[in-house]
């Protein structure tokens, strides 16, 4: 039988959510299952990991890693591999695990395959072109590094009987420093408690028509208008505007995403929405699949002509 | 300073995706260079203007490519190496990392710049792999680069919102995020001047890699790609612009919204 090494990541003083469902992953490829838990003062995490899913748990418990840098980690986690022979070495799709995990790969002169959700009949499966199509990737040689989509699967329930065990390492080599976090900035647009959204994307197509077309909707709903990244990085709106995974989470009672077509990062924003109506005029967009209600279509002609209704509507 | 960027040339955002054996049929699509690289690019180009500082600009492809890299030299890059080469196609996100680190070695840059991530196969793999191989540190998801006395200093963008600060000795290797510049537009004289520049081109085996890159030497191996299966999906209205108003208005209605 194989072995599968998790890196578990701690945010916040805990195991993060992600690892839990790593140690589901590692189930599902069915390996002896270790770990590594890497933080200063970390011994209860290391503990309480190895109780759900963890295995045998190394512990890297030293100042020099007490928050991330990518050398720090880099040598932490080589070391774990170094000690645990794994054949797969499993990482979230986190920050921390893009930052770090190739590095693994590349070191190892290993197989890599990132931002996996499945692992089927020997392959792992991920989705390539924004979502709009999804890849099975096969791998060869002894190793295979792995990056999981956080919420891909279900944490791990359940106990288990696992160990801690010290691992000692050597950081003086690591070059790159951490300085510090900085947390978000109060938001001048607060989308997070906002009952109705109405988001624009891409195919809004010109900074103009957010005041055209998607605000109208919005403040004749009584709701906030959001937007997708593209248009953030397109300098269309400021990054207050921006629902997904690096902008906003929102939980509004009704979504409206108009022009956006539902990259991850996106979706993983608006995800916790009550209901959701997508249009679109790409048929094929992912964001249909998490819509409750679609309109393949024009949205300069539906979205206004919606306004003119709602305006209607409420006299 | 000299600054190497790694550009990938991918289908355009809003090409026909048809399948095609294990990837997508490229013939007849329109390509463009990879949205997350074009800031790699407007980033390198903002210190060359602050200061002092050469920039190289390095593509992996086919004939194709070559298009990238003259948009690349227009916007005001100053030499560009393809590597063009059947040898090298097929190759995994490590065999990738292998050429562009050959190719480092050939330069010693003092900064790398490449995108997050590619728009095709959304892999986030190779800017890491390459600093890992040139031996020298990383970050990604990179928001903004300062320099100073053969440091810099980046915010790389977290969650939610959060960022995290570190410094990196040079030379390492930033992969940057969307947004964190606005990237200009080659003007008519920077195409003009784009057409004297030189590119360079490479094989496998001018970088010492025959037979260690392409698909021969590739761990990771795309074994098909196909339309992700419809989940429950949205009920989709259809008909005219009035009747589909009438139904999302219902829809609202029963929402309590309205």
């Amino acid at each position: 039988m194989g072995t599968t090494l998790i890196v578990a990541e701690i945010q916040n003083g805990a195991i993060r959510e992600a690892s839990y469902e790593l140690a589901a992953f590692a189930q599902k490829i069915g390996h002896d299952v270790k770990s590594v838990v890497i933080g200063s003062g970390i011994g209860d995490q290391a503990e309480a990991f190895a109780a759900k899913g963890g295995g045998e748990v190394l512990t890297v418990d030293q100042d020099g890693v007490a928050n991330y840098s990518v050398d720090a980690y880099a040598i932490a986690i080589k070391a774990a591999v170094e000690a645990t022979s794994p054949d797969v070495v499993l990482v979230s799709n986190t920050p921390i695990g893009w930052d770090v995990a190739p590095r693994i790969a590349a070191a190892q002169d290993c197989a890599f395959v990132s931002d996996v959700f499945n692992y089927d009949d020997g392959a792992f499966v991920r989705r390539v072109f924004n979502g709009k199509l999804d890849a099975r990737v096969t791998t060869s040689g002894d190793r295979v590094v792995a990056t999981v989509q956080p919420g891909a699967v279900a944490a791990f329930e359940g106990s288990t009987s696992g160990s801690t065990k010290p691992l000692e390492v050597d950081l003086s080599g690591a070059a790159a420093k951490f300085v510090e976090t900085r947390v978000a900035e109060a938001k001048g647009v607060d989308l997070s408690k906002a009952e109705i959204i109405v988001s624009g994307g891409r195919g809004v197509g010109d900074p103009e028509k957010f005041p055209e077309v998607i605000q109208p909707l919005a403040d004749a709903l009584g709701g906030a208008m959001g937007a997708s990244r593209p248009v953030v990085d397109a300098g269309w709106l400021p990054h207050e505007y921006q629902v997904g995974s690096s902008g906003q989470i929102v939980a509004p009672k009704l979504y409206i995403a108009a022009g956006i077509s539902g990259a991850i990062q996106h979706l993983v924003g608006m995800k916790g929405s009550n209901f959701v109506i997508a249009i679109n005029k790409d048929g094929d967009a992912p964001i249909f699949e998490v819509a409750d209600v679609g309109v393949v279509g024009d949205l300069f002609e539906v979205v206004p002509a919606l306004t003119e209704a709602v305006k209607a509507a409420k006299g | 300073m000299k600054i190497l960027v790694c550009l990938k040339q991918v289908p355009h955002q809003d090409a026909r995706l048809d399948i095609d054996g294990a990837w997508i049929k490229e013939d007849g699509i329109k390509f463009e260079i990879n949205s997350y690289d074009t800031y790699a690019l407007e980033e390198a180009l903002r210190i060359k203007d602050a200061g002092e500082a050469e920039v190289v600009v390095v593509s992996i492809g086919p004939d194709r490519v070559t298009q990238a890299l003259r948009t690349a030299l227009g916007m005001g890059a100053d030499r560009a190496i393809h590597v063009k080469d059947a040898e090298v196609d097929g190759s995994d996100s490590l065999g990738l990392a292998k050429v562009l680190a050959a190719v480092a070695k050939e330069e010693s840059p003092d900064l790398v710049l490449a995108g997050l991530m590619a728009d095709d196969d959304n892999a986030s793999a190779v800017p890491p792999m390459l600093a890992e191989l040139m031996g020298v540190p990383s970050a990604t998801s990179v928001m903004k680069a300062e320099f100073a006395d053969g440091k810099v200093t980046v915010e790389r963008e977290l969650e939610g919102g959060a960022l995290e600060v570190a410094e990196l000795p040079t030379p390492c290797v930033l992969a940057v995020q969307t947004g964190i510049n606005q990237v200009r537009y080659a003007s008519l004289k920077g195409i003009m001047a784009a057409k004297k520049k030189p590119i360079d081109a490479k094989g496998a085996g001018d970088l010492g890699l025959a037979g260690k890159v392409g698909a021969g030497a590739a761990l990771a191996k795309v074994e098909k790609v196909y339309v992700p299966p419809k989940g429950d999906g949205a009920e989709i209205i259809e008909g005219a612009t009035g009747e589909v108003v009438e139904k999302l208005l219902g829809k609202i209605k029963e929402l309590g919204l309205l």
